[in-house]
């Protein structure tokens, strides 16, 4: 209750804050917009040459890219740590954090909250409908709670992969260049696995595991695609993720050394 | 009961060493040596209920990182140490309800939105009622004379107003122990001594305990009942300001004009028998450094008695120069007695 409060305070500053400038909020939108259509016109270019992909039509793809906007859409509006290292740590900024009583991780992520991110779930959710209206599959009340125990799971492993991987900040000096590589990886997750070698599908799978924020859960809604178990596993892998996130994390506030005077 | 208690704490911070030239740079990519850096070197002090604290010493001599662990920011290498009944680093989100921190080089507001947005968003955080926090901000917006600045963002705020501001948001919780870091660092002094006085009230009527770092050794001298003094990682003076004074302060120097020429050896016959220091600067001027114990007035009817005087002035010595002394050289145990001969 109390986080929750916090949550809504911290927006209602972002809003006192940012919609002053009301030219950037929409300029962001648009932008993030335009990047996801480039993403959707690069799948209806692929399947102007092809009937299917590794035995997935054009519709379903549409629909896994569509479930995989909603989960990245919640992610980025609250995730939004790229510059972490550099302010908090290099700057010192994580001193006025650690010197209040919520939960640290938590209050870094309210500070840097992107609600115009948002925006690109709800066109993922549109586009989850129009592809499966096209394909007739019916949504029933389980559907969607399902769905939502889905998103929440895809989430997670977001959250975990990227707390993790910015917590590498407390046990190097040096701002890696992880963070891109991985970023890029996360892209692959909305394709089939099978496309890919063996090496990827496990990578993808167990490594980091971002077939669970796209093809795996989306495919449990779809007919035949011989996952349906596998993606039952997303809440489960999306709870170690984020385990494993969190502890990193935590133990590495311990080893923060504090900057300058 | 005692707010601060520190035992035999330890701070030790890893540097990497890095090699010279780019030959240097090429070895430190594959294997990297480290140095250890001893930044608080196994101090050990308490700091009752109600007190107001000055922690000085040198730029790097060790003041923030007691701070930081003192404050649940940095974890201690080895000691224990105990801050309101709580061990900061181990209970950290519970500790910190219980102080108030400013750090003066850096701001805890929110740089875009109100100054009052910013207390809003504070008392969420330290979940204060919505009556403790209107009757607490109330009375810190009328001692601090803030009436005027609450709607205004905080990057246009000069550097006085922020500080004061600064110093409510740190309040607005009702904390029992307050750090400050170098809160006076740039201000002007009409600032400087509105924050002083405000502390003095907080202290007297909330009976906070404060702990402050400051190179302005008048913030000690206005505040601080106590002093604790840092050099290099250890605490070489922990006691009163008046203490300090009286073991290393030379005692009070009088300096002469005279009318006429005078020798150095007149001087001295004249002042012969008192335990007084002679320092002649030129034939027409001299100072006479009198130690606590003997007596001014004795020196100078002396004087006055041999040569005729234009004119004389009489200085304490003042602190900064007693801790400019100690600094220097690096330990408060022994006064120097070169000024009694």
């Amino acid at each position: 209750m109390y986080y929750l409060g916090l949550v809504s305070e911290y927006l209602k500053n972002y809003a006192k804050t940012r919609l002053t400038y009301r030219a950037d909020f929409w300029i962001e939108v648009i932008s993030d917009l335009m990047f996801q259509v480039t993403n959707l016109i690069f799948i209806f270019v692929v399947f102007m040459h092809t009937p299917t992909l590794a035995g997935w039509t054009r519709d379903e793809m549409v629909f896994v890219y569509g479930y995989f906007m909603i989960p990245y859409g919640i992610f980025s509006c609250f995730f939004n740590m790229w510059g972490f290292s550099e302010r908090y740590i290099v700057k010192g900024e994580m001193d006025r954090i650690l010197t209040r009583p919520a939960h640290n991780l938590f209050q870094i992520l309210l500070e840097n909250v992107d609600p115009p991110s948002i925006i690109g779930s709800f066109v993922g959710a549109i586009l989850m409908i129009t592809a499966g209206s096209q394909m007739g599959i019916d949504f029933g009340i389980l559907d969607m709670l399902l769905l939502l125990i889905m998103i929440l799971g895809s989430v997670l492993i977001y959250f975990g992969i990227y707390t993790g991987l910015t917590s590498i900040s407390f046990y190097s000096d040096a701002p890696t260049g992880i963070l891109p590589l991985v970023w890029n990886i996360q892209n692959y997750g909305r394709y089939p696995l099978t496309i890919y070698n063996r090496f990827i599908q496990v990578l993808l799978t167990w490594i980091l595991p971002f077939a669970f924020v796209g093809i795996v859960p989306a495919s449990r809604f779809l007919e035949d695609k011989g996952m349906e178990q596998m993606a039952l596993l997303t809440p489960a892998v999306g709870i170690i993720a984020f385990t494993i996130g969190l502890t990193m994390w935590n133990v590495g506030v311990k080893r923060y050394r504090g900057a300058g005077s | 009961m005692n707010a601060i208690e520190v035992d035999k704490l330890r701070k030790t911070f890893k540097v990497q060493r890095n090699r010279e030239g780019l030959k240097g740079a090429m070895l430190d990519l594959f294997k990297r040596e480290y140095n250890e850096v001893m930044a608080v070197k196994d101090i050990s002090f308490t700091i009752p209920q109600g007190e107001i604290c000055g922690y000085i010493g040198e730029n790097g001599a060790g003041k923030s990182t007691t701070i930081k662990m003192l404050t649940g920011i940095l974890v201690p290498t080895s000691g224990h140490l105990k801050v309101g009944g709580y061990v900061p680093y181990a209970e950290r989100e519970k500790f910190v309800q219980h102080i108030g921190v400013v750090f003066g080089q850096r701001s805890q507001l929110w740089w875009d939105i109100g100054v009052i947005e910013s207390f809003r968003l504070l008392r969420k955080v330290y979940r204060v009622g919505e009556q403790d926090f209107k009757s607490r901000l109330d009375e810190l917006v009328e001692r601090l004379q803030l009436q005027d600045l609450l709607n205004r963002p905080v990057r246009k705020l000069s550097l006085g107003q922020r500080m004061r501001c600064e110093l409510v948001a740190s309040l607005l919780h009702q904390p029992s122990i307050l750090f400050l870091d170098e809160p006076t660092i740039g201000l002007d002094i009409v600032v400087k001594s509105e924050i002083r006085e405000f502390l003095l009230q907080l202290n007297k009527e909330h009976g906070t305990t404060i702990l402050l770092t400051t190179h302005d050794l008048q913030d000690i001298e206005a505040l601080c009942s106590r002093v604790v003094m840092l050099d290099d990682g250890n605490i070489i003076y922990d006691g009163s300001l008046d203490h300090l004074k009286m073991t290393w302060g030379k005692g009070r120097e009088v300096k002469f004009q005279f009318a006429e020429q005078v020798s150095k050896e007149k001087l001295s016959i004249l002042t012969a028998g008192l335990p007084v220091v002679l320092e002649v600067q030129s034939e027409y001027e001299a100072s006479v450094i009198v130690p606590q114990d003997a007596n001014v007035s004795d020196v100078i009817a002396r004087v006055a008695s041999g040569v005729s005087i234009s004119d004389l002035s009489i200085e304490e010595t003042n602190t900064d120069d007693i801790v400019r002394e100690i600094y220097r050289t690096g330990n408060a145990d022994q006064p120097s007695k070169q000024g009694v001969s």
